[in-house]
């Protein structure tokens, strides 16, 4: 039998940090095979819609505590990421939906897509060990 | 989560509210290439499931997953092809995509 996850010792419950974090992680990998060239199947397109969808909605409630308290960083949700990341990831999930949609991005709207996804991983790796961002090799 | 990551990689998803509802399913439909549920399920437990389907199909693949430690012990011994220790990331399942998905499909 094949075990993954967790130590026994730090098993606990998804929490909603995790799941944004995922789905966030999901939109990168779908975005980056788009920049690559591969194409989206039915699936693939449902998939992309669902995680914007939940990212869009999430970062919105996120970034609106962080304006509506003052705070530099959203340290109240466990993350610690700032306003301007949630900015990003919204920006990331409304190009991602474009895409879904069979919008075609412009050159000049991929290089702004890579931009964007470069610096959402950077913050990503500043708050997460590199050994948890392996799943961007997949892409 | 899980679902959302195998229609990323193309793959249909059935999602079912506990155990018993989805014994219902593969008992009339047959059973699907992969399973993903949690131990702790409503009227049918993982185990229970899993016992159940590879009794109508070896090959399928039964993955359970828990963020109780002491039932890994009972997944191995149910025969699960894999367990998901909770919390889990996309890391994991791409891990378990690859060798249940992309390799198995490879080998055939």
């Amino acid at each position: 039998m094949i075990r993954l996850g967790a130590e026994p010792s730090k098993m606990r419950e998804i929490e909603l940090d995790d799941v944004f974090l995922s789905r966030l992680q999901l939109l990168i990998i779908m975005s980056k095979a788009y920049l690559n060239g591969y194409p989206l199947g039915r699936h693939r397109i449902k998939s992309i819609l669902e995680n914007a969808k939940h990212i869009k909605m999430e970062a919105v409630g996120l970034d609106e505590d962080l304006e509506l308290f003052g705070e530099d960083e959203s340290t109240e949700n466990g993350l610690g990421f700032d306003s301007a990341f949630y900015q990003r990831v919204k920006l990331l999930a409304v190009m991602a939906e474009a895409i879904a949609k069979g919008h075609a991005l412009e050159q000049h709207k991929k290089e702004a897509l890579e931009k964007n996804l470069d610096a959402v991983c950077e913050s990503i790796t500043f708050n997460k060990q590199v050994s948890d961002i392996q799943f961007l090799k997949v892409a | 989560m899980v679902g959302t990551l195998m229609y990323s990689v193309n793959r249909e998803v059935l999602p079912f509210e506990n155990g018993l509802e989805a014994w219902i399913y593969f008992e009339s439909y047959g059973v699907p290439d992969i399973i993903v549920a949690d131990v702790n399920l409503a009227d049918l437990s993982g185990p229970e499931l899993l016992g159940k389907v590879k009794g109508l199909d070896r090959n399928t693949v039964v993955i359970l997953y828990s963020d109780v430690p002491e039932r890994e012990a009972i997944v191995r011994e149910a025969g699960a092809d894999a367990f998901l220790a909770k919390p889990f990331g996309v890391s994991e399942l791409f891990d378990l995509v690859q060798r249940f998905v992309v390799e198995d499909r490879s080998g055939s």
